[in-house]
Formats: structure tokens, C-alpha cells, sequence
């Protein structure tokens, strides 16, 4: 009979500490300055392809400055609240999907958070010339510092699963590793949310991590021989 | 105490860069009891930051300018509420804290900090013949120009200036989108007669990007009595706005042509000189030494408006400041790197197959067709190495769209490119090359 595992292991929250750097370590120093109080630039557009990092490292930043008890108020989705909060820090994620009338809202909250002293850290998925939104909207985004998120090299992507499994409390050998970076999509989300999965399948069957368990998690039949 | 405070203001304006000047002392506030100067910082960083780096500077300041060693005590400040209405606002900035916050002025936009050229020479003399005859001279004055060429800045710096010459002078600066919100707020709270009293009692007012008044029938209306009452008692009304006065749509007729009244300028994109003179004057105020050579690096690649340029400028300054390396045309090519060589599509496998099966001038089929001649073999190898460097897709998923080849062909592909790019240099340059094309 298989084990049923409890939901007892949420996905470890994303941090700054647990985003593997690779070629991004110049924008993880500036924002470890900015979560650690540094202001000399208080505007950050963030963007690169699906699966780089940028939510991650939006939802990072609101944590961190959760625990530094700064105001932040988190926008996602494409959705702004109606009613602004007064936040010293705005994080707006996926800007370039923005509707016509939260274009006029982040509007408003980038001259509220320059006018204010704030900060705004914005994410989408094109650098601001490219964004198709109100023109005034997107040469402000521009205007601040502009960082494009660089995805992992595959060795870059192993130790970021090593760090995921090791926070999820459980080891992973090179070799399942080597396994799903062959066979699996290489974007970062899908193969953390693929360790949750293995995770949560050698709980419930009480097996370790192995390439024979990654096979019956994902149907194939077993290796001959 | 107004005046100590003004007085610190001063000093620390001109003993720090303007950054820090901006980041760290123009947030706070300052009270005098008689004993004690209390000052509120915004939040705790700051508060511990002035504390650590300038609370000596205050100390000594206070006792030349008070004549006594007053104690200094820094506090957090309360977070303010948003306002109920624009008569009724906190008070944050420097000088008069009130009043500039009133006024919603920022302090740094001044004719000073206002780099001058061709594209921006006459809206310039205008604002200034402005400054002089208040109400007089050109009314309204209704600056157009396309997005981040410096309309909002140019305004703030007549109201600055306004602000010196007549402390007294009620001034007013606003986003007209936040005139349509006060407008419909008004409505909800029945409070027009408040609202005409605080904008009808202005001496001057500044209204940005009119355009956002298109189709407000409500707002125009409001905005046409004002208009009238203002200009009629010799208050002065500036406009700014995208497009030429005629060119808006969704005016109403009695108000554009109300706006060709006084005096109609453009701001027109910075001509190449013009930018190297902003991004120098940029460096001087951020006390960074910006050679020249690396202004007109930059200003060649960045010619739309002035934000993108002062963005690219602040890439720079931080790349530099990271690399502890001095500031050369090769680190800013490198900084600016991301920024020149957009990458912005995803790429798809066809669109990969088709750029080397081009650049090899074979057929696109024959990626996925059997045939292994190495005329066609190493082609489809290349495709195949690029779609794992350039995708996230599964080897499994690259090796389906190469007519159904199994993964470990893939893997065999990626390693047989990895071998020659290292031993040949034909190979190394046909990877780089198609790699940058794809990445546009």
C-alpha cells in the first residue's frame, strides 16, 4: 500500500539566498544593497525570458523586506489594487501584460514612488524599448537601472536543483540530475517543480531518489537489462 | 527653524552628490523646541544612515548656526495617510517643506540642472521670459514633445524659479491624470465647491500631459472654467502636452483653441551633441568622471529621448562601481551589452533550423530528413547544439523536431559542436555568428 505524504513540505520560499547567481551576480549585489537599505537607485526594471528567475527574485525582495519591516505592497499577474497602499517599496510583476488602466496606475505609483522617495522593482519579459505599453510608462521603466536575467548554464541549473532538493531535505545524485536535464524541459521552474513531484512520489512509495523512481514517476518503462 | 533647516539643506546640497543628497537628507524633517532638534527620517535605514554618516555634520551646523550645542534627536517619522484633498498634504521636502510639497515641485528639476541645445533652445527663452512676467507674458505657454525629452522638467523649473523670485506665489504642479482623479472625487464627495476654491486660488499652475484629458467631458469642462478664471486675473497656466494643440483628439474645440492663446513651443529630440552634453552634465551632478569619448559612446547608441539615456548613463555608473574598474568606452560597451543587443523574441526550433539551413544553404527539409552526408549532418548538428543553448526545450522534444531522432543523437550533436568549436576555428565563428543573428 503506498503512503499518502502529508502536504508538510511547502516549496521552499524563494530568496536571495537560494537563487543560484550564475552570469546575474552584479544584480544580486544591487539588490542585496537595495533590500539591506541602500537607495542611490530606487527604480529596477528586471526582465528576461520565461523561467529565468524574475518572479523568484520579486517575491525574494518582498520577503526581504518583509523581515527589514519596509512597507511593500506586490503586484502580480498583471493585476494592480485599486487603491494604491502607501508603500516605500512597489514590487510589479509582469508589466508587459498590463491592461490599459493598470497601465495608468503604475503610472501614477512610479511619479508617486519618485516623488516620495520610494522604491519600484518592476519585472517583464522584454527590456523597456520593446514593451508594448503607453509610451510615458515605458521610458520611465527605462529609466531607472535595466537588468536583463540570464538564465542558467546546465551546470549553473545542477546546483540550483542540488540547493532545492537539499532545502526539500533530500539528496540528489548527479546521475538523476544528468537524467532530467535530458529528458525534462531545461527551464528552471519545471525542473524544480519536477523535484517536488519526485520529492513528494519517494515519500508516498518510501523510496529514495533514484533514476528507476524517476521512470515510474514519469511512466517509461525500466532500462533493459 | 525653517531657516537652520534651509541652512543644512544648503550645506549638504553642496557637500554631497545629489544622489545621496536626494536618498538621504531630503526625506527628513526637522523641528526646533528651543532645546532639542528633532528629525524624522522616513524609515529606519535612513534614519540609521544619517545617523552614522551625517549626524556629526548636523551637530556642528546647529551649534555655528544656533550659537548653542542644542541636542539632536532623530525619530522615525509616522507614515502619513493619503491626504483626503489636494489642499490638505504632508510635508517632506526641503526649504519650505510645506509649501514644496504643496506645490508637488521636485527641487532638482531647475533651470540649472536644464542642459540647453537646438531641440530645446526656444521652449527654454520662453520659459524663462515666463519666470519674469508671470501671467503677463505668454498665457498659457503650452510646451508639446514627444515622451522623456524633459517637458515635466522644464515646467518644474519655471515653477522652481517662480518659487525663489515670489515665495509667497501659490504654485501648483499636477499630472492632468491626477487632475481627472481630483475631478471625480470631487463628484463622489460633492466637493466641487472646495475644489474650485484650492485650484481657482492658484497663482500658478503647471499641468502635465493635457492629452489625459481626451474624452473626459467632465474634466474639460472644470478645466475650462479654471482656465478662464486664471488667465482673466492674470494667473499664469502651463500646459504641456504630446502633440501640437490642434492635433489632440478627443478635445473639446473651445479649449484647444484656448491653448494657441499665448505662446505654442516644441521640445524636439536631442540632437547628438546635445545628448553628449546631458550625459556629461548627468556625470557632474553624480560627481563621476565621465570622459568624453564615453558620452558620445553612448549617445550614439541611444537616440530616442533622454531617459533611456540617463538610464544607459546609471547602467554604466553601476557596472563600473561593481567592477571597480574605471569608466572606458569597453566597459560601457560591456554594460550596455544587454541593452544593444535586445534579445526579445523566444526563439522557436523553426526559426533556428531555417537560420542555418540558410546560412549553410541547404534545404530546411533536410534537418529532418535521413540523409548523413556531412554536407548535411554537420548543418543539422550546428541546429542542434543552437536549440540547446537557445531553448529550454527538452533534448528528447529537440531531437522530435529533427524528424523524430532520439535524445542521445542530440546529446551526441551537442558534444560533436562542443569537440570542433574548440579545434576549429571555421566551426567556432559559424557557432558565434549564427548564435548572434538568432539573437537578433
Amino acid at each position: 500500500m503506498r503512503q499518502m505524504a502529508l502536504s508538510l513540505a511547502p516549496a521552499p520560499a524563494p530568496t536571495l539566498r537560494n537563487f543560484v547567481h550564475g552570469r546575474n551576480a552584479e544584480l544580486m549585489s544591487l539588490l542585496s544593497a537595495l533590500a539591506n537599505g541602500a537607495r542611490a537607485e530606487r527604480f529596477v526594471y528586471i526582465w528576461g525570458v520565461r523561467g529565468c528567475g524574475k518572479t523568484h527574485l520579486l517575491r525574494a525582495m518582498g520577503a526581504a523586506f518583509a523581515e527589514h519591516n519596509v512597507a511593500t505592497a506586490v503586484f502580480t499577474g498583471g493585476e494592480l489594487q485599486v487603491d494604491i497602499p502607501q508603500c516605500e517599496v512597489i514590487l510589479a510583476d509582469d508589466v508587459d501584460q498590463l491592461t490599459e488602466s493598470d497601465q495608468e496606475r503604475l503610472f501614477n505609483v512610479y511619479n508617486k514612488q519618485r516623488d516620495g522617495g520610494g522604491v519600484l522593482i518592476a519585472a517583464g519579459a522584454v527590456p523597456p524599448a520593446r514593451l508594448e505599453l503607453r509610451n510615458d510608462l515605458v521610458t520611465r521603466l527605462g529609466w531607472g537601472l535595466v537588468y536583463q536575467v540570464h538564465t542558467l548554464s546546465d551546470e549553473e541549473k545542477m546546483a540550483a536543483m542540488i540547493e532545492h532538493a537539499r532545502a526539500r531535505g533530500f539528496s540528489l545524485n548527479r546521475e538523476v540530475i544528468d537524467y532530467l536535464l535530458k529528458r525534462q524541459a531545461r527551464d528552471l521552474p519545471g525542473l524544480l517543480g519536477m523535484l517536488d513531484a519526485l520529492d513528494r512520489y519517494s515519500l508516498e512509495s518510501k523510496r529514495a531518489v533514484t533514476i528507476p523512481l524517476v521512470r515510474e514517476l514519469l511512466s517509461e518503462p525500466p532500462a533493459e537489462g | 527653524m525653517d531657516s537652520f533647516w534651509t541652512h543644512c539643506l544648503r550645506h549638504f546640497q553642496s557637500a554631497i552628490p545629489a544622489q545621496q543628497f536626494k536618498t538621504w537628507i531630503q526625506p527628513l524633517n526637522a523641528e526646533f523646541d528651543g532645546k532639542t532638534v528633532h528629525i524624522a527620517a522616513p524609515n529606519r535605514f535612513v534614519l540609521e544612515w544619517v545617523r552614522d554618516k551625517y549626524l556629526g555634520d548636523i551637530q556642528r551646523l546647529s551649534s555655528e548656526y544656533l550659537d548653542k550645542n542644542v541636542g539632536i534627536n532623530m525619530t522615525l517619522a509616522t507614515r502619513q495617510v493619503q491626504p483626503p484633498s489636494p489642499a490638505a498634504q504632508s510635508s517632506t521636502a526641503p526649504a519650505k517643506p510645506r509649501d514644496r510639497e504643496k506645490s508637488r515641485l521636485n527641487p532638482l528639476f531647475t533651470f540649472d540642472t536644464f542642459v540647453t541645445g537646438k531641440a530645446n533652445q526656444l521652449a527654454r527663452a520662453a520659459a524663462l521670459q515666463v519666470t519674469e512676467h508671470l501671467g503677463s507674458a505668454y498665457n498659457p505657454l503650452f510646451v508639446y514633445g514627444g515622451v522623456g525629452l524633459g517637458k515635466t522638467h522644464l515646467i518644474q523649473a519655471i515653477g522652481n524659479a517662480v518659487r525663489d523670485r515670489q515665495p509667497d506665489a501659490k504654485i501648483r504642479y499636477i499630472h492632468a491624470e491626477q487632475y481627472v482623479s481630483d475631478v471625480v472625487r470631487a463628484y463622489q464627495h460633492k466637493a466641487f465647491d472646495g475644489f474650485k476654491k484650492y485650484y481657482h486660488s492658484l497663482d500658478l499652475l503647471l499641468i502635465d500631459d493635457i492629452q489625459f484629458f481626451s474624452r473626459k467631458n467632465r474634466t474639460q469642462e472644470e478645466f475650462f472654467y479654471l482656465f478662464n478664471a486664471l488667465t482673466e486675473a492674470h494667473r499664469q497656466v502651463i500646459i504641456t502636452c504630446d502633440t501640437y494643440p490642434k492635433e489632440i483628439s478627443g478635445m473639446e474645440d473651445r479649449l484647444v483653441s484656448r491653448f494657441g492663446w499665448g505662446l505654442t513651443v516644441a521640445i524636439e529630440p536631442p540632437e547628438l551633441e546635445m545628448r553628449v552634453a546631458i550625459l556629461l552634465k548627468k556625470g557632474e551632478m553624480e560627481r563621476m568622471d565621465l570622459p568624453e569619448d564615453v558620452a558620445f559612446f553612448i549617445a550614439n547608441h541611444i537616440q530616442s529621448n533622454v531617459r533611456e539615456l540617463e538610464g544607459a548613463l546609471k547602467r554604466i555608473l553601476a557596472y563600473a562601481r561593481f567592477t571597480n574598474a574605471p569608466i572606458t568606452v569597453e566597459l560601457a560597451r560591456e554594460a550596455l551589452k544587454d541593452l544593444l543587443a535586445v534579445q526579445t523574441r523566444q526563439i522557436s526550433l523553426e526559426n533556428i533550423q531555417k537560420c542555418v539551413a540558410d546560412y549553410y544553404k541547404i534545404k530546411v527539409s533536410e534537418m529532418y530528413s535521413k540523409k548523413r552526408s556531412r554536407t548535411i549532418a554537420r548543418p543539422r548538428q550546428m541546429a542542434m547544439a543552437l536549440a540547446k543553448e537557445l531553448t529550454s526545450m527538452s533534448l528528447p522534444d529537440i531531437g522530435e523536431g529533427f524528424g523524430g531522432r532520439d535524445h542521445t543523437t542530440v546529446l551526441h550533436a551537442c558534444r560533436k559542436i562542443n569537440e570542433l568549436r574548440a579545434s576549429n576555428t571555421d566551426i567556432n565563428r559559424d557557432f558565434d555568428s549564427l548564435l548572434q543573428t538568432l539573437r537578433g
